[in-house]
């Protein structure tokens, strides 16, 4: 008899409890939740947002991370399931989330994506962090420095005899994929070897492949010091990486605009590389690595009194 | 990183992210505990019941059957349509999941008393409210331990699953380990936590499974029951 009351209140009690942890702390009103997709710059940048929102003011805020993609988490901001979303690219989602045409000049899309999501969906995509995650073309420094390469124009001269591994669905996408690139660019590799996007950087590194296409914020363009070739004809559209936060939110909690608007322009893509480059290569946990760069720059307290 | 080895490097990540594990351990505990409660508040009276009421029997069990045989990654996708991402979808999951164990544990435990015991109890002019609290209960509640036990070991196992829709927990570090370019460590640092867990979960649940059955408890009198009546 007594054992079983016990456990009743046993049971009854430990509820009571947990329930009491989850929703501590808090003004008593909703937590602000941030959706991350599976990469680690967008873990990395999530977690930076949520430091930054903690540090400044006494909301909490969830995290709900490892979305499958831009589409995931742009369907998650519009459920009401998410009120920020830590990383948004302009390429991405002027051709995903919005459906229109690619534009190739920064200024332009920037502009089309942050009108268009106000206007649609009635959220802030902000102004970029500073760092564009998009496709080019980088070569190692011994062949940098023996044919003088510096923008993919000069690539023109000795392209025929060179060997280029690029991510297989570069090779058949449309509009901004390899048949478009020859027609601009007007030249074309010796061999080109389609390959997973992950293997190109060793490729290039060991000198197995002369040039590769890769992404400009993956980590080991920083640890190989590999030259990434300017875009000069701007054929890739650009992947400015922004926050995007529901005006709901902004509007019930104007200080998390300030904060959002501290973190503007602070990551550079070569800062981005190297906070890439220790959370994959050395392990750190990208929680860690946040809270690491917010630290040494003093969560960014000088910057912006507006 | 690399000059060191897998271990090593296991070793290393736990050096550097020891505080970023431990908060996802609670986590993942947390949430798996949350089920596995909700469950028992629900799951126990309703195992009472059908054990009264057999005709309701089948048709409850069934339905907690069919729950059970739903693939955890398609039930929090349900669930997700419904509820949205996070932590309340993944704890409802759990508490679908624990559903079958702790009903059927109850009312196997209720049903399996020799029916000698409770006709004596009777005998002596019991009430059914006395019956059940005196003698059904004590004697079936190490056997309901037991189902809350099997529910909790599941409910560890559907929340690293729960990471796929933004929970968080130990899964979340198994799925930066297979994004990451060489992530071997990082699986281990979220698969052995996760494990060593469940592991745990187990024996706690088992050691309190023994100590609270009343004739593993109380191995000098040879009619045990005679103990419970008395208590």
């Amino acid at each position: 008899m007594r054992s079983i009351v016990k456990l009743f209140i046993g049971i009854c009690s430990m509820a009571l409890i947990l329930s009491g942890c989850s929703s501590g702390k808090g003004s008593g009103n909703e937590a602000i939740k941030v959706a991350t997709v599976t990469t680690t710059e967008s873990a990395i940048m999530g977690n930076m947002i949520k430091l930054m929102i903690e540090h400044y003011t006494d909301e909490s805020v969830e995290m709900i991370n490892n979305l499958g993609s831009s589409v995931v988490v742009h369907q998650a901001m519009v459920n009401g399931d998410a009120n920020i979303s830590a990383s948004r690219y302009t390429g991405t989602d002027l051709t995903g989330a919005l459906g229109e045409e690619p534009i190739k000049s920064p200024e332009k899309a920037m502009k089309t994506v942050q009108k268009l999501f106000d206007e649609d969906y009635n959220q802030t995509f902000f102004d970029s962090y500073g760092f564009a995650n998009t496709y080019a073309f980088m070569v190692n420094k011994e062949t940098a420095k023996k044919y003088n390469l510096k923008k993919v124009s000069d690539l023109k001269k000795v392209a025929d005899k060179m060997e280029a591994g690029v991510d297989t669905s570069w090779m058949n996408r449309p509009g901004d994929g390899y048949k478009a690139f020859v027609k601009d660019y007007g030249f074309d590799f010796g061999k080109v070897y389609p390959m997973q996007i992950g293997l190109v950087y060793d490729a290039v590194e060991a000198g197995k492949m002369d040039v590769v296409l890769g992404y400009t914020t993956d980590g080991r363009i920083a640890s190989y010091d590999l030259v990434v070739l300017e875009d000069d004809l701007h054929f890739f559209p650009p992947y400015d990486c922004s926050p995007l936060a529901t005006n709901e939110l902004l509007k019930a909690k104007p200080e998390v605009k300030k904060v959002l608007e501290k973190l503007i322009d602070t990551v550079s893509t070569e800062e981005m590389q190297k906070l890439n480059y220790e959370s994959d290569n050395n392990l750190l946990e990208p929680a860690i690595v946040a809270e690491k760069f917010l630290e040494k720059h003093n969560y960014f307290e000088d910057k912006g009194g507006e | 990183m690399g000059d060191l080895n897998t271990f090593q490097q296991f070793f290393y990540y736990f050096s550097e992210n020891g505080s970023y594990v431990f908060m996802q351990f609670l986590q993942h505990f947390l949430i798996s505990i949350y089920g596995v409660l909700l469950a028992a508040l629900v799951g126990i009276p309703l195992g009472i019941l059908i054990s009264k009421y057999a005709k309701l029997s089948g048709f409850i069990i069934t339905i907690a059957n069919i729950i059970q045989t739903i693939p955890a990654l398609a039930l929090l996708a349900i669930l997700m349509l419904g509820m949205g991402l996070g932590q309340s979808t993944v704890v409802i999951a759990v508490f679908l999941y624990s559903l079958l164990p702790i009903i059927k544990n109850t009312y196997t435990g209720i049903n399996n008393i020799n029916k000698d015991l409770i006709d004596s109890g009777k005998g002596m002019g019991m009430t059914k409210a006395q019956v059940l609290y005196m003698i059904e209960l004590p004697l079936s509640l190490s056997v309901m331990i037991a189902g809350i036990r099997i529910a909790l070991v599941v409910a560890i196992g559907v929340t690293a699953i729960g990471a796929f829709i933004g929970a968080g927990g130990l899964g979340d570090i198994i799925i930066r380990g297979t994004n990451a370019t060489d992530g071997t460590a990082i699986i281990l640092a979220g698969a052995i936590p996760t494990a060593l867990m469940a592991v745990l979960a187990d024996l706690i649940l088992s050691w309190i499974e023994k100590k609270i059955d009343p004739i593993k408890r109380n191995k000098k009198f040879t009619k045990p029951t005679i103990q419970s009546l008395n208590d």
